[in-house]
């Protein structure tokens, strides 16, 4: 890649300790990690607070896996070379324990944010039980939640935002829920869901392992 | 199966709020499960390093870095942190009936061979004793069996722990760089040789530094006040001396810190530049208790900055000290930083400037990147009352310094000050306003065009708490009730839309000077008020006043017999250890404050402090004078 400007996008993954942290501690990983890494980031132009420039496809919430989740950089070349397998590499050595870039591709220059190009994810749900708490949750009809916001109080059907999903023996449910900027499908709600319509016992929802396997970009899996 | 695949484990963390102050996983944390435990149990330490206070406090703080850094040099020392859970956390682990643990491994307090905690507030006490006794640890010294862990103390309030004297089984008073790793050896030792609790502790007292309290009585005389401290065991020399690293660039940096992945009160890199301080306000205990003055070397600094910068990606760097403006190499060491800071946007701070040493021009090319405020800390409003307290800033200076700020475009002002300093009047705290006033008026008079849009001053003010090893060791404290006058005079005399006025809370205040000049009594009255739930006293809104009133009813005169004066013969409960000033100096200091008579620094003479002894730093002899 050579350019002034270059767009690259990086597939993170996050394990362990590093899937207890909310999405403003991962955008400072993130930008500490590029800067260890030495990576020619851009940063921008705000006179208060340049920022480097990173954009996030979807936020990750606090307790959520990942396998692939798409970020863009954006990257000041100034007409130097990246080679981008040794990048990673240095990339991959300088982040703390649990995250890892597993993918690469070349980023699309110019207008649309990458935040705007997710149309849905696909998830995996571990709990005891959720293979039949989500069978009877999701059998058909409206499926309601409350979403308690700090003074906003919304009731939020959740079934048009599950767009298919699979059993995989009692305790594990794969699916393909809406994310984005609209239809965006909260983990935490669906949580909620399962416990009130389904009869998934709370306990098991409190400490379900929840992974984003892959998102999707354009109408296709990134 | 590693805990964070477990469905109880996440249960816990999704329960609280910021759950990665419990996980550990930072950058350049240390894990050695690996190999560690496949050593031979005695010839190997597991030590928990513990600081009583959140997370996000505990890692803010250089100690942390440094001893985690230093212990884990060894591979046959494996050191993990361990912090005060917050409220909802702690609710969790008492209703599960589960253990306190470490952030690296999920071990137990319990378990472990130490337990180090790192006190640098007196506030913290009942968050000590909640640690241990969430981690399953036993209170007292005298009732932990030979399985439990020894439990030390140390850190900056060393120099007065007599209050909490039975809960540790040792102190180490002073620098621990050099004395923890020689702690950690002996430990070693005892287990190989099988010594009983009792030896050991007898085998460290002869480490310099190392103060065993059960190898010492106190006996009281009727009124209350100290009668005798005496060694009781045949180990524990009369006077304990601290432990000082005599040259500063020997004491170990850690040059891949720890980064945590959440938010701190400070998140940077930081550098020791300076420790102890030559200007003797006589209010400071850290500036006595550190002394000799001792710098780090330019060289090296510029070299372990070159380290920082490559390992850990902060868009902050803090040069740190008790008055970092009076490091003799500090424009050399700034000119040195910036190329190495500003082409990655790395902020360059610096704390505690004293005013009569702000260079402008320094202080613009710092500014360059990032503008931070102006601070002054007069503490006083008059000149006679500085002079009291030592504290060599005159009005011309600040007034000079201010102009000169407004015109480079600074327009923040912070200023700080102490209420209830000795021989205060109405006049001194009146004397705030005033100077508060002056400093508006100059930015008011200067041309619009010279100068920023807007003024923003804040004036902070704490309440004078008197402090053992300092001059003002004999001083009383002032009342609750006119801590809340004096505050009351100056809330309504810095009324301006420009000003806003912060300030400390009255009664923590008071319970900070009993416990500052505590004696071993106050022990049971931490127990109490830690049973009656206070905990994380130095956060405002967890601090309940009634607890700690209702507790201090066992000490006949309550706070106020350990808030009041002291007459010039009473024996003080740290007087049996000792950190370099003589008590003779200090009653000069005091007497001359009575006076209203000044001091020079140590950088104009020596005041013969009684650190000479120490031949270190910048005291004669010492090679920092010779070679700055």
């Amino acid at each position: 890649m050579t350019a002034d400007k270059e767009r690259i996008i990086l597939f993170y993954e996050r394990r362990g300790a590093a899937v207890w942290l909310a999405h403003l501690d991962m955008m400072r990983l993130f930008e500490r990690s590029l800067a260890r890494a030495d990576w020619p980031l851009s940063w921008t132009e705000d006179a208060f607070n340049p920022r480097p420039e990173l954009v996030f496809a979807l936020p990750v919430g606090l307790g959520i896996e990942t396998r692939r989740d798409p970020l863009e950089v954006t990257l000041a070349l100034d007409g130097q070379a990246l080679d981008p397998d040794r990048a990673l590499l240095c990339l991959n050595h300088s982040f703390p324990a649990g995250v890892r870039v597993v993918d690469w591709k070349e980023g699309k220059a110019g207008s649309q944010s990458l935040m705007a190009r997710v149309t849905a994810a696909r998830y995996r749900l571990e709990a005891e039980g959720i293979g039949a708490a989500f069978r009877q949750t999701f059998a058909g009809g409206p499926v309601e939640v409350v979403r308690q916001q700090k003074k906003k109080r919304t009731v939020v059907d959740l079934a048009p935002r599950i767009l298919s999903f699979e059993e995989d023996g009692e305790d594990r449910v794969s699916f393909t829920a809406g994310a984005g900027s609209s239809g965006h499908l909260r983990l935490d709600l669906l949580l909620d869901a399962l416990v009130l319509h389904g009869g998934l016992n709370r306990n098991a929802a409190q400490g379900a392992r929840l992974v984003r396997l892959f998102v999707f970009l354009d109408g296709e899996p990134a | 199966m590693n805990r964070f695949e477990q469905p109880s484990y996440r249960a816990l963390l999704r329960g609280v709020r910021k759950p990665a102050r419990y996980t550990g996983g930072e950058l350049h944390a240390v894990d050695k499960s690996d190999s560690f435990f496949n050593y031979d149990p005695d010839r190997r330490v597991h030590f928990a390093l513990c600081f009583p206070d959140l997370y996000e406090i505990g890692m803010s703080n250089l100690a942390i870095q440094i001893l985690y850094a230093i212990l884990n040099r060894d591979s046959h020392t494996f050191c993990e942190r361990c912090f005060a859970p917050d409220f909802d956390m702690r609710a969790r682990l008492r209703e599960n009936r589960l253990a306190l643990t470490s952030l690296e491994t999920g071990t137990a307090l319990a378990d472990f061979d130490m337990v180090g905690m790192s006190l640098h507030y007196e506030l913290a006490y009942t968050a000590v004793l909640e640690m241990l006794d969430l981690g399953g640890i036993p209170l007292f010294s005298s009732l932990r069996s030979q399985e439990d862990p020894i439990v030390i103390a140390g850190g900056p309030i060393a120099c007065n722990l007599e209050p909490m004297a039975p809960f540790f089984d040792a102190i180490l008073l002073g620098e621990g760089e050099e004395a923890l790793p020689e702690i950690v050896d002996a430990l070693k030792r005892k287990k190989r040789e099988g010594q009983t609790r009792q030896e050991f502790l007898a085998s460290i007292a002869a480490i310099t530094g190392v103060y065993i309290p059960s190898f010492y009585e106190v006996d009281y005389l009727e009124d209350g006040r100290v009668g005798r401290i005496a060694p009781v065991h045949a180990a524990a020399p009369p006077r304990i001396e601290k432990r000082l690293v005599a040259d500063l660039n020997k004491a170990a940096v850690p040059l891949r810190p720890l980064v945590p992945n959440i938010e701190l009160v400070h998140d940077r890199m930081v550098m020791e530049v300076l420790r102890g301080c030559a200007r003797g306000c006589r209010f400071c205990q850290a500036g006595f208790a550190y002394r000799p003055l001792r710098e780090r070397d330019r060289d090296t600094l510029v070299e372990t900055a070159g380290h920082l910068i490559r390992n850990t990606g902060y868009e902050e760097m803090g040069l740190l000290s008790l008055s970092t403006t009076d490091y003799s190499q500090l424009e050399n060491l700034v000119r040195a930083l910036l190329p190495m800071t500003e082409p990655r946007h790395i902020n360059l701070s610096l704390p505690s400037l004293r005013l009569d040493a702000f260079d402008f021009e320094l202080a613009k090319e710092i500014a360059r990147t990032r503008r931070a405020g102006l601070t002054f800390a007069p503490e006083a409003g008059t000149q006679r009352l500085r002079d009291v307290v030592n504290k060599n800033i005159t009005e011309e200076d600040m007034m000079e310094a201010a102009r000169s700020a407004f015109l480079n475009g600074w327009d923040r002002l912070k200023l700080y000050f102490m209420l209830g300093l000795p021989t205060e009047t109405d006049q001194d705290v009146e004397g705030i306003i005033v100077l508060v006033r002056k400093l508006i008026a100059l930015w008011d008079d200067l041309p619009r065009e010279s100068r920023s849009k807007r003024l923003r001053v804040t004036v902070s003010s704490s309440y004078f708490i008197p402090k053992p090893f300092t001059p003002f060791q004999w001083s009383k404290q002032i009342t609750v009730e006119e801590m809340a006058a004096k505050q009351e005079q100056l809330a309504h005399g810095l009324r301006d839309r420009r000003v806003s006025f912060s300030w400390n809370a009255f009664e923590s205040a008071e319970l900070e000077a009993v416990l500052s000049r505590g004696d071993r009594r106050l022990a049971a009255v931490i127990h109490q008020a830690w049973e009656a739930g206070s905990y994380l006293d130095a956060w405002y809104e967890h601090f309940d006043a009634s607890r700690w009133q209702a507790a201090l009813e066992l000490i006949p005169g309550g706070a106020s017999f350990y808030t009041r004066a002291r007459p010039l013969e009473e024996i003080f409960p740290w007087d049996h250890l000792h950190v370099g000033v003589t008590k003779e100096f200090l009653r000069g200091e005091w007497e001359k404050s009575g006076r209203g008579e000044t001091s020079p620094s140590c950088y104009d003479c020596c005041s013969v402090c009684g650190c000479q002894d120490y031949g270190a730093g910048l005291c004669p002899g010492g090679g920092t004078r010779d070679s700055g």
